[in-house]
């Protein structure tokens, strides 16, 4: 009885549901949900209902509807999830899961119930498949036989009953103790190609999401008292009669909807306003024991949309929502449409900006993710790659004065290393992750397939590395143009990466496909380096003029253009241009002066460079200094851990 | 005798052998030293003729850094950068403490810096049980009769010590935190826990530290043969004296820990070079020579608080005695020197 009272479809509804396309918008709005679900925190259950007014888009039929019902993922050992989850070292843990710690979903029923078909009940053709794998144990997506085709530009609409057992967080979703992080939680249609293939992938371990836009309107019912943050705004509260309250989220032109409810968060909110661009509600839903850090969630959120706002385009909903999440959740650092997660610790300390890069991160997915649709399976890449850099770039802008803090006895206790500053190449764009993952993949392979341990760095390392060295060749004026054309251009869409590769082409007025086809379609390393500096009399007649001669190699595969510079006794600099084609390139250089030193790509273009020590040749080196300073540091550790050791004997 | 009297006694034994407290830092240096050398060696050879070294000699080149690590072996790999100032103390305790493990070459070192440590302990022991200065072959000869007991010892040590970190460690580590905060969603009650199950098991490792400490000292003091038996006296002593055992231990803890906390104000950075740089080392080997004090005061104070508790009177060494005796000898020889 009370589930069938509240699910009472509402008026707005209902006229969604009446209506073959929905009103014109910022999106397509093609994949429009109305949902209403009920949550027993003691269970962990969902019990939900959801009516999906569909509309094909494409120009082709189809005859079959796909659905991804990502809880089963982690319905058992035996899910493709679960299996590639074996191939990494993420997520710890996972394989020592109680099993009331799995999570399921499973649909009870799928009515038509209008549109361009006659209603009918199509449960029984409810099947499972795996497109990805052929694992007859994934349950991660549903294809349901339609009688008969939806044609271009129809509509259809259709009921699912089904019932969800929340999981104790798996891949930054689930419950645990009375903190409830709710994503991926509904039967969500896949996306239709224009084609007329399904985009429906089964649900990976190094892979997101992807579906089409529409409009959210939520229904969540949780016990009376839990704050409830979900992505949209609230537009109605009512409490009922059995203890519980129902909250009703309303949100247009998204592609996700994401929820969380605790008894324990404090909500704050405030307001993000700039000159030039549109104001923000912040809220965010903070825990007690951070209390404390609450400026600092806002002051990073606020950074994000002003930096992203000026580079890339306005942030169009009004709106944002920060959750804080519970420690040991897993479910930190992700985003969704118009909320996302943050994730700070009880010590964090000033220096410590990983928080706030973070959250950066996180506020930019709304621009690459949200906004800009891509296909988070098969394009990760473009999403996270893209966002990395921007994130980089906007850390460098913010919070450049950074430490590196690392954290001991278990990761509770951070301490700041002061002399490890914040970089921007090497803590934003990841330089040090993607050396170990330089080679692995190509980066064209849908990302769904890269080997799974190295996935990050080919995902975000390599493509923020690659867009950063595409900065400093072409200049940020360029780059922001292409960002913000890009943007624009596909904002509310699913662009693919030669969409991208298009506009930076037409923008930077360049043909740029040789760069993208070594670090997008090829595996390609590159590694310059000077080989040697030394000089000699011009000639025995004149003595007063030397004759230097520098050597630079090319030892990694991948070809760039560099510059070389000389710089001679006297202090006086050349640059010199090479093509970087060829394996080896000697400049000679005739001065009264012997060249002292030399370096190849000295503005570090090239930040894919995999070795970048390599790239310069002093005459007097300073490497004994050097190694006998830190020779020096190593061995008082060395002699601490020994002392250390020598309290047992 | 009290706790504080037999620390008194240790702090006045170690400062009166200086020698000795030279000898164990040096030991500690020379130790450290060759790993160290080689360590330069790599990083030299890394940096070659680059202009990196230039950054690095001034301060932290990350770039560089981090690509040295990723391209050195297992050895080079240790050079991280919470090797820098006090974190490099954070670093190794934590380790300890959560029982992670060091490269086999770090490990295998200290394997045998260990067995120095064991050759020199019976020639500590007896110097402090003796209260009186001994001549270096005295000395090295009572390392000598001591190392070959301390290696009958060694086994149990070895053992128990395995048997903390092998199974008790997974234990409160492993099974029982991740039981007890598995619905903890509060990050400062689980600190709380892994913070009291830190004192359980640190208090374990006192415990067996403690007892094999007075298992040396009866087996110096008393010229026992029997480690057995000297670990059964010595757990025999620890137990009867419990409250005074765990005092001396306490305030020896205390000694460590201001030590700590001190170079934790003074530790050099990165950024010291030039004659800084070789100031910022003293520093730090001056912190090092400090932690080894207190080591030895642990020894001296531990060796005078059985002495000094000892069922019967007068059992205290004899500054004068012309012969290399048992402490124990020397002691009845000489009933009412003073200490």
């Amino acid at each position: 009885m009370i589930l069938r009272r509240n699910l009472t479809l509402s008026v707005p509804a209902l006229l969604l549901m009446l209506a073959p396309v929905a009103a014109q918008g910022l999106s397509p709005r093609n994949a429009n949900y109305t949902i209403d679900v009920r949550l027993d925190p003691k269970a962990r259950t969902l019990i939900g209902r959801e009516t999906l007014v569909w509309t094909n888009i494409t120009s082709a039929s189809t005859a079959e509807l796909q659905f991804h019902l990502y809880y089963n993922g982690w319905r058992n050992a035996d899910s493709t999830w679960m299996r590639e989850h074996s191939l990494t070292t993420w997520w710890g843990q996972v394989g020592a899961r109680r099993t009331e710690d799995f999570a399921a979903i499973d649909v009870s029923s799928v009515r038509l119930t209008g549109g361009a078909i006659a209603a009918v009940d199509l449960t029984r053709g409810m099947r499972f498949i795996a497109p990805d794998d052929g694992n007859a144990d994934d349950r991660t997506v549903m294809a349901v036989a339609l009688p008969a085709p939806v044609g271009p530009g129809q509509s259809i609409t259709l009921e699912v009953a089904w019932t969800a057992k929340i999981p104790r967080p798996f891949a930054r979703t689930g419950a645990i103790g009375n903190y409830f992080f709710i994503a991926q939680w509904f039967p969500k249609i896949g996306v239709l190609d224009p084609a007329g293939q399904w985009n429906c992938h089964q649900f990976h371990v190094g892979t997101e999401f992807f579906a089409d836009y529409g409009v959210y309107d939520v229904r969540m019912t949780v016990p009376r008292g839990w704050p409830l943050a979900a992505t949209g705004r609230e537009r109605a509260r009512t409490d009922n009669a059995d203890g519980t309250t129902t909250h009703r989220y309303y949100q247009e032109d998204v592609h996700d909807f994401a929820w969380t409810t605790s008894p324990d968060f404090i909500e704050l909110r405030d307001r993000f306003e700039h000159a030039g661009l549109p104001s923000v509600d912040m809220r965010v839903m903070l825990q007690p024991e951070h209390a404390a850090q609450a400026a600092r969630h806002f002051d990073a959120t606020r950074a994000a949309l002003r930096l992203y706002g000026e580079w890339i385009g306005p942030y169009p909903y009004g709106h944002i929502t920060i959750v804080d999440p519970v420690w040991q959740s897993e479910t930190d650092g992700m985003e969704y449409p118009t909320l996302f997660t943050a994730g700070t610790r009880w010590l964090m300390p000033r220096e410590d900006t990983y928080f706030e890069d973070t959250v950066i991160h996180e506020v930019g997915h709304q621009w690459w993710y949200a906004m800009v649709g891509t296909n988070e399976f098969e394009d990760a890449w473009m999403d996270e790659g893209i966002n990395q850099y921007v994130n980089a770039r906007a850390m460098a802008d913010a919070f450049p004065d950074g430490r590196e803090v690392p954290r001991f006895f278990g990761g509770f206790v951070p301490w700041a290393l002061e002399d490890v500053r914040w970089d921007r190449v090497i803590f934003g764009d990841y330089l040090a992750g993607y050396r170990r993952g330089a080679t692995t993949d190509v980066p064209s392979t849908v990302s769904f397939r890269y080997w799974p341990r190295t996935s990050t760095p080919n995902t975000y390392a390599k493509p923020a590395l690659w867009l950063h060295t595409l900065e400093r060749a072409l200049g940020w004026t360029t780059m922001q143009q292409i960002l913000s054309t890009f943007f624009e251009r596909w904002k509310f869409k699913h662009p693919r990466p030669g969409d991208l590769f298009q506009v930076a082409n037409e923008i930077s007025r360049r043909d740029l496909t040789p760069f993208f086809d070594q670090v997008y379609r090829g595996s390609a390393t590159f590694d310059y380096g000077v080989e040697s500096v030394s000089s000699e009399e011009a000639s025995e007649a004149d003595d007063d003029v030397f004759r230097s001669h520098i050597v630079v190699r090319r030892h990694g595969d991948g070809i760039f253009p560099v510059t070389i510079l000389v710089t001679l006794g006297n202090g006086e600099q050349r640059r010199f241009a090479w093509d970087g084609g060829g394996r080896w390139h000697r400049v000679v250089v005739e001065h009264a002066s012997r060249a002292v030193s030399a370096q190849v790509d000295p503005d570090q273009t090239l930040l894919l460079d995999t070795n970048f020590t390599n790239n310069s040749f002093t005459t007097e080196p300073k490497s004994a200094r050097a190694a006998t300073k830190w020779a020096a540091t190593w061995m008082v550790w060395l002699q601490d851990q020994l002392l250390t050791w020598a309290f047992f004997i | 005798m009290r706790s504080a009297d037999a620390l008194r006694d240790g702090i006045r034994q170690v400062n009166r052998a200086p020698v000795v407290l030279a000898c164990v830092f040096a030991l500690t240096l020379l130790t450290a030293l060759p790993f160290s050398l080689i360590m330069r060696d790599s990083l030299r050879a890394h940096l070659g003729s680059s202009m990196a070294a230039d950054r690095a000699a001034l301060g932290v080149d990350h770039q560089w850094w981090t690509e040295f690590t990723a391209q050195a072996g297992p050895l080079g790999r240790t050079f991280a950068t919470t090797i820098i100032g006090f974190a490099a103390v954070l670093d190794n305790l934590s380790t300890l403490v959560d029982a992670e493990s060091r490269t086999p070459a770090i490990l295998w070192l200290g394997a045998g810096y260990l067995l120095l440590w064991l050759f020199l302990s019976g020639g500590i022991l007896d110097r402090y049980a003796r209260a009186r200065p001994t001549r270096t072959h005295e000395f090295f000869a009572a390392c000598g009769i001591y190392f070959i007991r301390f290696l009958r010892l060694a086994p149990f040590i070895a053992l128990t010590y395995y048997a903390l970190f092998a199974y008790v460690h997974p234990l409160l580590f492993g099974t029982l935190y991740d039981n007890l905060t598995r619905d903890v969603t509060v990050e400062r009650t689980a600190f709380l826990w892994r913070l009291a199950l830190y004192v359980i098991f640190g208090s374990m490792l006192a415990l067996a530290s403690i007892v094999f400490d007075y298992a040396k000292v009866r087996a110096v003091v008393e010229d026992r043969r029997s480690m057995i038996g000297a670990l059964a006296a010595g757990q025999r002593f620890v137990r009867r004296n419990a409250g005074a055992v765990a005092g001396l231990f306490l305030l020896n803890g205390f000694m460590f820990a201001g030590v700590l906390m001190l170079y934790a104000f003074v530790a050099p950075g990165a950024g010291w070079n030039g004659p800084l740089m070789w100031a910022g080392f003293v520093i730090s080997q001056m912190y090092l020579l400090a932690r080894l004090w207190v080591r030895l005061v642990f020894f001296a104070s531990e060796t005078a608080l059985f002495q000094g508790r000892l069922a019967h009177a007068g059992y205290v060494a004899n500054a004068a005695a012309p012969l290399l005796e048992p402490p124990v000898v020397e002691r009845l020889i000489a009933p009412q020197s003073p200490r």
